[in-house]
């Protein structure tokens, strides 16, 4: 291969025109190299998206919920509870009275609402859902001021403390000592048979959960396990277990072991739901966004590829004549074909490098809060260097030489690292009006290393592909004819 | 005399569509080793057709040639490839240098691919990879070009170049060296000079020279001169 790297890389930093690489292969490694960038950035902030969305909803979300589906309740719960604790890879389990409610307002006779309602026990919840973090308030379901003076000013048997998902408190206009009214239970009207009544239990609200995510601030509320307990009157059951996980990735795996470490009768056989399951709309809509990415992107790639080969078709044009002399020397085909395969390939692999270089780079100052010089003071220092550059240029301070071409060459890289420093800085989404919606403040980014991996070997193999076509023509160049091209 | 070149009954005819042009119609010819052979005719006669044929560079429609009793037109072409790298040095008309490689690098080229090939060959005769360099030094030294080893082709003046050119037929120890109007698009007392290095080379080395021209003053150095008439050698 010595002869062939011998002529290919000379074609590359062609000396001719006195170039310090060719111009033409620096307009083919830009392309590669933005190519690539793109995707590695794109595709970090795609599954920062995912990451930051998944976070924020672990955060306050079981990984894994057993439910006794139509209304059955465990008896033994805590045994089962204790028995799933003890699997590896369990942080804690929580005994739930999970259920739906309509709600009237204190002096209203209209329901409401429907609401989602969680019996807990706070410090056992906690462990599980993280519960105590988002509340703001009390979650002193039993002994709260707020209670005792509801209690005394309403003169009403007060069940206990509510915690209101605060969106949905908004949407009921009920604050802090208010007096919630739940339809727990429909009786039959003693007097006119055939007609309901409702039974209602009354909740004093001491807080409010605020998790920033509306799919629980809007819907949920949260209630003392023995409270729901007895609405039910199934003192000492639950109906509902939820479990974290040390790794909530491991969720599908780990449900069936869970299953069978609480050693559910055939009566008591629970639905099993991962928090996988319960997302899977959005996270298959991300991961669609994310596959359909990746196709664009390849294109871009595969465009680049195509700037490649018509650079190659473009050198074999101008070097006809050289093949033509090579061939007469006694190069053979292959080592034609190898010369023109190399030199698209160098190009590839500039181009893929300094693209991951540059992609990986933004990825970093997108997620870096360090302070930046200021916008003002960045575009004086880049004026200046460039008022520098044409100093040089113009006094031709510095003679022509391999020297000046390799230090001016590291000077603009320099330059352009200074540039984006300055100017490449987190973008806030709040600032933007958009952390309501993707429940974020600022634009994440995560690299995915498997991924960019992957993007390298892709861009690779599709610059050298693209290499094989200009290579084969050249090397089917006939040396005679070749000769006399003019 | 000893034969290093025989060629039998050479036939080469193009085709443009279903016209067939001759070109060569039945040329025989021996050369012999040490010699510097001119072939000389009209233009068009086909001169260069027969030194790209001897040079391996094209096929015969018909017809043998013989490098030292081995049949080179059966050759296959990778083998036609490599007979070329090792037994035949080229001289063109238009110098034919390499613009990206230095004086030096041009005439190592050949040698380069040489070394390049053996390295990888198994059939255990290797030649010393890094002596190109070392080789083409010698040979520019030798056409008298010490001076200019590391000039690109733009810096040199033509007859530089030609002699550039001659340097790198040289640096194989080919069997022949095949000239191809040699001092066709260079003036006249640069052209001597040219002449003066070919002489000298074919006295100091026994190199065989087959040079094609219709330049009258270079037949008068050949130390044999043929007619290609007609597609045939005249006597």
């Amino acid at each position: 291969m010595k002869f062939e790297w011998f002529v290919a890389s000379r074609y590359l930093l062609s000396r001719r025109k006195q170039s310090f690489i060719s111009i033409i292969s620096i307009i083919s490694i830009a392309g590669v190299g933005l190519g690539v960038a793109t995707v590695i950035l794109v595709i970090a902030v795609l599954d920062g998206v995912e990451h930051g969305l998944k976070e924020r909803f672990l955060a306050n979300e079981a990984h894994i919920v057993l439910r006794l589906i139509d209304n059955g309740f465990y008896g033994d719960y805590q045994n089962k509870i204790e028995a799933i604790e003890d699997v590896e890879g369990v942080v804690a389990a929580s005994p739930v009275v999970y259920s739906q409610l309509a709600v009237f307002r204190e002096g209203s006779e209209q329901i409401e609402d429907v609401i989602l309602i969680k019996g807990i026990e706070p410090e056992i919840e906690d462990k599980v859902t993280g519960f105590t973090k988002f509340v703001k308030g009390s979650y002193n379901f039993q002994n709260d001021d707020l209670i005792e003076q509801a209690r005394l000013l309403n003169n009403e048997t007060i069940t206990g403390g509510i915690v209101l998902g605060s969106r949905l408190a908004q949407r009921l206009t009920v604050n802090e000592g208010d007096v919630l009214r739940l339809v727990v239970n429909m009786t039959e009207d003693k007097f006119s048979p055939g007609a309901f009544i409702p039974v209602i239990k009354n909740f004093v609200v001491i807080g409010f959960y605020e998790s920033e995510l509306t799919v629980y601030d809007d819907h949920i509320t949260y209630i003392d396990l023995k409270a729901a307990q007895k609405i039910y009157n199934e003192v000492g059951r639950v109906n509902t277990i939820f479990v974290r996980l040390e790794d909530a990735e491991l969720a599908p795996k780990m449900s069936e072991e869970i299953e069978e470490a609480a050693q559910f009768s055939v009566l008591e056989m629970p639905t099993t739901r991962t928090w996988m399951e319960k997302y899977a709309p959005l996270f298959a809509a991300l991961e669609l966004e994310k596959i359909a990415t990746v196709i664009i992107e390849a294109l871009i790639i595969l465009v680049a590829a195509f700037n490649i080969a018509s650079t190659l078709i473009m050198t074999v044009m101008e070097k006809t004549r050289d093949v033509g002399m090579l061939r007469t020397l006694g190069s053979s085909r292959g080592n034609i074909v190898r010369i023109f395969m190399i030199q698209g390939s160098v190009i590839g692999m500039l181009g893929t490098i300094a693209g991951t270089a540059l992609g990986l780079g933004i990825c970093w100052l997108l997620s870096s809060n360090v302070a930046r010089p200021s916008p003002w003071f960045a575009l004086g220092a880049v004026a200046i260097l460039i008022l520098f550059q044409i100093v040089i240029v113009l006094r031709r301070i510095m003679p022509h030489s391999k020297l000046r071409r390799g230090g001016l060459f590291v000077f603009w890289l320099l330059v352009v690292c200074f540039g984006l420093y300055c100017f490449v800085v987190p973008i806030s989404l709040k600032e933007l009006g958009l952390s309501a919606i993707y429940q974020m403040n600022q634009l994440p980014i995560k690299v995915n290393w498997f991924f960019v991996g992957f993007i390298n070997l892709l861009s690779f193999a599709i610059c050298w592909l693209a290499t094989i076509y200009p290579a084969w023509q050249a090397s089917n160049l006939k040396p005679i004819e070749a000769l006399q091209y003019e | 005399m000893e034969t290093l070149i025989r060629i039998d009954n050479l036939h080469k005819s193009f085709y443009d569509g279903d016209i067939e042009l001759k070109v060569l119609k039945g040329v025989n010819l021996d050369i012999h080793k040490s010699e510097i052979l001119a072939i000389m005719g009209a233009s068009g006669v086909g001169k260069s057709t027969l030194l790209h044929i001897i040079g391996t560079l094209d096929r015969p429609t018909d017809g043998n040639i013989f490098y030292e009793d081995e049949d080179i037109t059966a050759f296959s072409e990778r083998e036609l490839t490599r007979f070329r790298n090792d037994a035949i040095g080229f001289v063109f008309q238009f110098h034919q240098l390499l613009p990206e490689f230095t004086a030096l690098e041009n005439v190592a080229m050949s040698r380069i691919i040489r070394n390049t090939r053996n390295a990888v060959d198994k059939d255990g005769i290797r030649y010393n990879s890094d002596d190109a360099y070392e080789k083409a030094e010698i040979l520019l030294e030798s056409v008298g070009l010490s001076e200019r080893l590391r000039h690109f082709p733009n810096q040199l003046s033509g007859g530089e170049r030609q002699r550039v050119a001659i340097a790198r037929a040289l640096v194989n120890q080919p069997k022949v060296v095949l000239a191809d109007e040699p001092t066709g698009n260079i003036d006249d007392k640069t052209s001597e000079a040219v002449l003066d290095v070919l002489q000298d080379i074919n006295e100091r080395l026994n190199q065989t020279f087959i040079i094609v021209t219709h330049d009258s003053r270079l037949s008068e150095r050949a130390n044999r001169t043929v007619h290609l008439v007609d597609g045939k050698i005249a006597d």
